[in-house]
């Protein structure tokens, strides 16, 4: 049991490694290459949600196993990050749900992206945000479902950006990963806090964060909070869902329809037990997740196409689930995530048939609205969430960035003797000088080299100077005096002279 | 056992000298054979060697002056074990190198296989008197090796090279005389200098070890001491430069090591002047390393510099310190030795050894610009090489010791940065040069040297635990002396 759901986010993973093997072999390409790949994909997906249904009979039959602890995946000093997972009925129910979501989408993509250029690429991307998303349902610390809160974050970015050749398409992926970041960064810092202050980062010690008091328990909580926010798209961080849509309708319709987008909800739902001590953090759950909603109901007013349509009835009906949350109705938050995931799903997947399914065309908005021409312009514009974004944080960090590049060019750059730009262009052209071949560059360069110069003007004088250092002068001197007391020795009064004062001293 | 080590070189050379043909190749084969002989007998003295034993190990005595005290004992431990092992691999290097050496062949190969036995006996040596026989011996074929085979400059570098060091011998011999006037046992066996030493007042001691210093700083070479030694390396044929730089400075640092062990009271005392001294060096040598054109006259003030952390460690006289000394010395081998070795093959190319005359060797000799990069890598310490290791235990210990001065070593690895890729970029970077586009690569035989060096370089970067394991049962008794 416990290893069969280890394998459950494994497969997938492998899957998307032997897709990766195969695009980089250079043999994915072409139709009979597709299969392949569909295969690998589906059959790792389908052997996930297998394995997830003999794992839910046995659970029905035998109890729920709650908390399974594996192995350590590694431990440093007091650090110990365990492999564990939850395999509680939350977990187990709304894993199986995604698992049997995910098998479908990708089926239904293998006819949907036939003959597409980024076919391999999307599988890819699919079989890892499986991964991810299977992780992060299923794991039993924080640690792990935070690799798979990336593994998600990651394929979203491949999936939206699946169109490579679309400068809109990348611009978008990028937005959202972005914006995910913030959010990641909250899960960062619950994780670390659940460390230092708990000294455990599995759930159920998370869970028990009776011994801190109240506004540890909520500063913790708001960590996981902002992750949560961020990554199921509520105010304000509602509007890089609506730029996701740029990839292909399935993954729109897996990740933003069905599945990741609920990863927040999961994630508070998982911290139900921290969350009831922070009473605080609730109430801003409750307001924001309201918020959303009537974001949500507003904007999709507004919207002329289907798939932003749909986006808004999601991000409407996720702030709903926001809303049960802040008003401690978990249970109902559970169910809403599941019937929702469902029924989103199926209708993300006929969006590109409604034209055909719908005989009429599309209500207006409701006259009502047409009345307050300034709530409608707010909603077409999505109430400028992002150029409010764009302007109190965007807009500094850019200039911030242009001063830092600015005190590197002009004075750190020449202080350190690393050339500008243009320099180095022309430096090819020139020819050098027979100086250029030792000289320093910058501040500290050329204090070197002057210290080199002065050691170097050291070292041939006194030491090395060719026929005569110093040293060598001075013994040449002493010879030469030595030979003339020799030269006086040797005349015959001197000798005489010497005896003789040698005599006189003796006697 | 460890007379056989000795008079396997010695032998060759006798058979070398009397060997009946005129054939370069053969003189040659017969030289590699007896260097790569030695050299499979000092390792297999490594497998008997005990690991984890501070004591003597492989000793043997004979009488030699028994009226005088001095005798014929030899023995290894685990500073000296790795020094052999060095010798005996740099020995073949440089035979392997020798390729163009085609005049007086004869002549050359014996002073080699004598300078071998010479250097091995330094190494061996367990008695003063036998110690200074054999340090006084390495001049005598390293002095016709620099006049007789040298560059233009020879004769004066080979006198200077000899005047030197018999000035600085002069003040180790007074030293050692009066450590036997002291010593109890009336011999110049090195543990009865040293117990002798103990008794002398600490002054005497310091004056006594300021002797030692002068003349085995002479040889390593510290600051003001080192006038000999860019004049020797560069007209020294590039052979003689490997082993000169290669293994004839690790005597001074090994000497000082013993020095160490006969009078631990005076090193204590100067530990400071010491440290002052190596960071000097380091700095000084590395700043006129980068100041060099000559590629030569480069990796010779480099060697000032990186004896610089030997002595550096020696001073530390903790475990890290004394670890990262030795470990310094047998990376520093290689590394000098790899680099002589390949601006020696790449003058014999070009007749030239002004960096600015070269240019984008890359193409035109990959493997050549491989091993080079990899030897500068290995020259500033970068991790994965021996240099690493050494320099990283060396700061350790000297920090352990002084603290945040240690951090002028930092400075010295940054210079050594700075001389090492500008060194790179001006060989293999740039437009092709007229002059510079069909230089063979290596053979294959300067292949093999090279790929020896380089990969006792990296294997020693990145295993260096059983290097370690050798020299630390020694390092960890000498630590002992000194409280560490």
């Amino acid at each position: 049991m416990n290893w069969l759901l280890a394998l459950v986010p494994l497969l997938p993973l492998l899957a998307a490694a032997a897709i990766a093997v195969h695009i980089l072999s250079g043999r994915a390409q072409g139709d009979d290459a597709e299969p392949v790949t569909a295969r690998l994909a589906t059959g790792a997906t389908g052997l996930s949600v297998l394995l997830l249904l003999i794992a839910d009979g046995l659970a029905l039959a035998t109890g729920t196993p709650g908390h399974l602890h594996l192995a350590d995946w590694f431990a440093s000093g007091s650090l110990r990050i365990p492999i564990s997972f939850s395999a509680d009925a939350l977990a187990l129910s709304l894993a199986s749900l995604a698992c049997l979501l995910l098998f479908l989408t990708q089926r239904f993509a293998v006819n949907y992206l036939h003959r597409e250029a980024g076919f391999h690429r999307f599988f890819l991307g699919l079989s890892l945000f499986a991964s991810g998303m299977l992780l992060i349902l299923l794991a039993g610390n924080a640690a792990l479902a935070f690799v798979g809160w990336e593994l998600a974050g990651l394929s979203s970015w491949m999936l939206i950006g699946y169109a490579q050749d679309r400068p809109v398409a990348t611009g978008n992926a990028l937005r959202a990963f972005v914006i995910n970041r913030i959010g990641d960064a909250g899960f960062i810092l619950g994780i670390g806090l659940a460390w230092i202050w708990l000294g455990s980062m599995e759930w159920p010690a998370v869970g028990e964060a009776g011994r801190l008091d109240t506004l540890n328990a909520a500063l913790l909580a708001l960590g996981f909070v902002l992750a949560a926010l961020a990554k199921s798209a509520q105010v304000p961080f509602a509007p890089w869902i609506a730029r996701a849509l740029e990839g292909p309708t399935p993954s729109s319709a897996i990740f933003y329809g069905a599945v990741m987008v609920h990863a927040g909800v999961y994630l508070l739902l998982r911290l139900e037990p921290l969350l009831l001590q922070s009473p605080a953090v609730l109430v801003l759950i409750a307001l924001l997740g309201g918020l959303t909603a009537v974001y949500g109901w507003l904007a999709g007013y507004a919207q002329t196409d289907v798939k932003s349509g749909l986006m808004f009835a999601t991000t409407t009906q996720v702030g709903l689930m926001f809303l049960w949350i802040g008003l401690g109705l978990f249970p109902l938050a559970a169910w809403h995530l599941a019937l929702h995931a469902m029924f989103r799903a199926w209708q993300f997947l006929a969006s590109p048939s409604y034209m055909h399914m719908v005989r009429n065309a599309a209500p207006p908005p409701p006259a009502w609205l047409g009345r307050c021409p300034g709530l409608y312009r707010a909603a077409l514009q999505r109430f400028w969430l992002e150029p409010l974004a764009d302007w109190l944080l965007l807009r500094p960090t850019r200039s911030l960035a242009r001063d830092v590049r600015d005190l590197d060019d002009r004075v750190l750059s020449r202080l350190v003797g690393l050339p500008d730009q243009v320099k180095v262009a022309a430096f090819s052209e020139r020819r050098e000088t027979e100086a250029d071949v030792i000289r320093g560059h910058g501040l500290a360069g050329g204090a070197m080299a002057w210290l080199a110069g002065h050691l170097h003007r050291f070292e041939e004088r006194l030491v090395l100077q060719p026929g005569g250092g110093v040293f060598t002068v001075f013994l040449k001197r002493l010879g030469e005096l030595l030979r003339g007391v020799e030269g006086l020795l040797e005349r015959p009064r001197y000798l005489l002279l010497l005896i003789m004062a040698t005599l006189v001293v003796i006697l | 056992m460890l007379r056989i080590l000795l008079l396997l070189p010695l032998a060759s050379a006798l058979l070398l000298a009397v060997l009946p043909t005129g054939s370069v190749r053969a003189l040659r084969a017969v030289a590699g054979i007896a260097a790569s002989a030695t050299l499979g007998y000092a390792i297999w003295l490594l497998s008997g060697f005990e690991i984890g034993d501070p004591n003597i190990q492989f000793p043997e005595t004979h009488a030699w002056n028994p009226r005088l005290g001095s005798a014929f004992t030899l023995g290894v431990d685990g500073f000296s074990m790795p020094m052999v092992l060095l010798a005996a691999l740099l020995t073949v290097v440089a035979i392997l190198a020798s390729g163009n050496i085609r005049k007086r062949a004869r002549g050359y190969y014996v002073l080699l296989l004598l300078l071998e036995t010479a250097i091995l006996g330094v190494f061996t040596a367990r008695d003063w008197s036998l110690f200074y026989v054999f340090w006084e011996l390495t001049l005598i074929p390293l002095f016709f090796l620099i006049d007789r085979y040298g560059g233009a400059n020879r004769s004066k570098a080979a006198l200077n090279f000899v005047l030197y060091t018999m000035g600085g011998s002069v003040f180790m011999l007074v030293a050692l005389l009066m450590l036997y006037d002291a010593a109890p046992g009336h011999s110049f066996a090195m543990a009865d200098l040293a117990a002798g030493a103990v008794r002398l007042p600490e002054e005497t001691q310091i004056w006594l070890f300021l002797g030692l210093l002068i003349g085995f700083g002479v040889k390593m070479p510290i600051f003001p001491l080192h006038g000999w030694l860019p004049l020797a390396h560069v007209e020294a044929p590039s052979p003689v430069s490997i082993l000169l730089s290669g293994i004839l400075l690790k005597m001074g640092s090994y000497g000082l090591i013993r020095a160490a062990e006969t009078l631990p009271a005076a090193v204590l005392a100067l530990q400071g002047w010491l440290a002052v001294i190596a960071l000097f060096s380091l700095i000084y040598g590395g700043l006129l390393a980068w100041k060099q054109r000559d590629l030569k006259a480069m990796v010779a003030y480099s060697s000032v510099s990186h004896m610089g952390v030997v002595l550096l460690g020696i001073a530390a006289l903790n475990t890290a310190g004394l670890t990262g000394a030795v470990m310094q010395m047998v990376a520093h081998g290689l590394v000098a030795g790899a680099l002589f070795l390949l601006i020696g093959l790449l003058y014999e190319r070009t007749h030239t050894r002004d960096i600015a005359d070269y240019s984008s060797l890359v193409r035109v000799m990959p493997r050549f610009a491989f091993f080079t990069v990899l030897a500068f890598i290995a020259a500033v310490g970068l991790p994965g090489t021996a240099g690493f290791v050494a320099e990283l235990h060396a700061l350790i210990g000297g920090f352990a010791r002084w603290g945040g001065w240690v951090v002028v070593l930092s400075l010295g690895v940054l210079v050594s940065a700075a001389y090492a890729v500008r060194t790179v970029g001006r060989l293999f970077t740039g437009p092709v040069r007229a002059g510079m586009h069909d230089i063979p690569d290596l053979s294959r035989t300067e292949f093999a040297a090279a790929a020896v060096l380089s990969a006792g370089i990296v294997v020693l970067g990145i295993f260096p635990a059983p290097a370690l394991a050798l020299i630390s049962a020694s390092v960890g008794q000498l630590a002992r002396v000194f409280g560490a």
